[in-house]
């Protein structure tokens, strides 16, 4: 059985180019507008892409939250400056200097940085620092795939604060087709092997978890 | 009291940021567009509308948009979609975010009117460092602004609505809330004058207490 997984649209041009359905996973993309209040009952995953509505969100984290709880996977891409987000937050920052940022594999449990290059992920045309934005502050216990020059943590695995499982970007773009903004090579492989390891990780826990 | 810009934003980040940034937090209001209303554009006296706006949702209250214009007031639309509420079509271009690595000083635009106000006095990599599409068709009535280095219209401005309408397909609210190209305080800067008569001071200093807040 294909994953279900449901994208937020903000309705900013493009995202329907992102996520493609396919054996492994099937999309469906809900848009956010006056009246939102989606049903995330049908679906395993529940996608907040780059780009994403934190206002709607916070209005309906008491559904997130449920939906979490009843064992179910988020993907959060992007910088949730409200508080929606069960235990973990994220930050805008501009105190450190781009040209500085280096990516790291912190903690790996789960395997996945066997299935993407953390170095091409660093650089986009020689530029560094160009995927990720600000840092997160994760949940005491929650797993730290990737964090930046400073030991702060840009890509988090939460499979304790809620019943499910919350995978978290500090707003770096993941999809299964670039967002546009890269087409440097190694970088553009790096985000897409990055996202397929997550979507093959998901699968797993589901398959272990059934 | 002292003039104020409305931000239309759809809760993306660095809209959120840019407005609540130290430099400009006083200067801008942030306007959730699902919640646009007569009154909430009573209270600004001139318009933002930032690249990865919804501009479906701003489409269905375009009638409080043109009204806004109509009483003499200006509106920065940084236009990135097919929004079908401007006179205008726009196409999307691949947008190149590293010419100034690979070669500085040629920045791919062209042509620049630098007489209009928000242009007097920027250098040319100020005045411009990428775009996102290009306006294929604009009215009759437009000044062009701005042209890519093909002969594409990448900013435009008209008065024919009533006040002034500026659009272009960069995109300096969301660079700046980003904070990856740093001399965007250049243009921002210069916007800010040209909107309410203010020329903001002061760092573009980021609070920690303004992020993980209830909405």
């Amino acid at each position: 059985m294909p994953l279900k997984a449901v994208i937020i649209s903000n309705g900013i041009e493009g995202l329907e180019q992102l996520y493609r359905s396919n054996e492994e996973i099937h999309y469906d993309i809900v848009e956010v507008d006056e009246n939102f209040n989606p049903n995330l009952d049908p679906y395993d995953i529940l996608i907040a892409p780059n780009g994403t509505d934190h206002i709607a969100l916070y209005r309906i984290k008491e559904k997130i939250l449920q939906f979490l709880d009843q064992g179910k996977t988020l993907f959060c891409f992007d910088g949730w400056f409200t508080n929606w987000v069960p235990g973990n937050r994220w930050v805008m920052d501009n105190s450190k200097k781009t040209i500085d940022v280096r990516y790291k594999i912190q903690e790996d449990p789960f395997g996945l940085s066997r299935h993407f290059s953390v170095d091409d992920l660093t650089f986009s045309h020689g530029i560094s620092g160009w995927w990720s934005c600000g840092f997160i502050e994760p949940a005491e216990n929650a797993s730290v795939l990737i964090e930046d020059t400073w030991g702060r943590a840009l890509v988090v695995i939460d499979d304790t604060t809620t019943n499910g499982t919350m995978i978290l970007s500090a707003s770096g773009p993941l999809a299964d087709v670039s967002y546009g903004t890269t087409d440097d090579n190694k970088a553009y492989q790096a985000m897409t092997d990055l996202y397929k390891a997550i979507l093959q990780f998901v699968q797993t826990s589901k398959v272990e978890t059934a | 009291m002292s003039l104020k810009i409305g931000m239309i934003f759809n809760g993306v980040w660095s809209h959120y940021a840019f407005a609540k940034a130290t430099k400009y937090r006083d200067l801008y209001e942030l306007i959730y567009v699902h919640d646009l209303s007569q009154e909430m554009l009573d209270k600004v006296d001139a318009l933002v509308i930032p690249f990865q706006s919804n501009h479906k949702a701003i489409a269905k209250k375009k009638e409080l948009i043109y009204a806004f214009l109509k009483s003499g007031k200006k509106m920065f639309v940084e236009g990135d979609s097919s929004a079908n509420w401007l006179d205008a079509t726009w196409e999307d271009r691949p947008v190149n975010n590293y010419w100034w690595v690979k070669d500085p000083n040629n920045p791919p635009v062209s042509e620049t009117d630098y007489n209009h106000p928000i242009y007097q006095g920027l250098k040319p990599r100020h005045a411009f460092w990428h775009y996102h599409g290009v306006y294929t068709k604009v009215p009759d009535h437009a000044s062009i602004i701005q042209k890519n280095i093909d002969g594409d219209i990448v900013s435009w401005e008209t008065n024919h609505y009533g006040g002034t309408l500026f659009a272009t397909t960069l995109d300096p609210i969301v660079e700046h809330g980003v904070q990856q190209i740093t001399h965007l305080d250049n243009y921002c800067d210069k916007l800010t004058d040209w909107l309410v008569g203010v020329k903001p001071e002061g760092r573009f200093e980021i609070l920690h207490e303004d992020y993980g807040v209830s909405a």
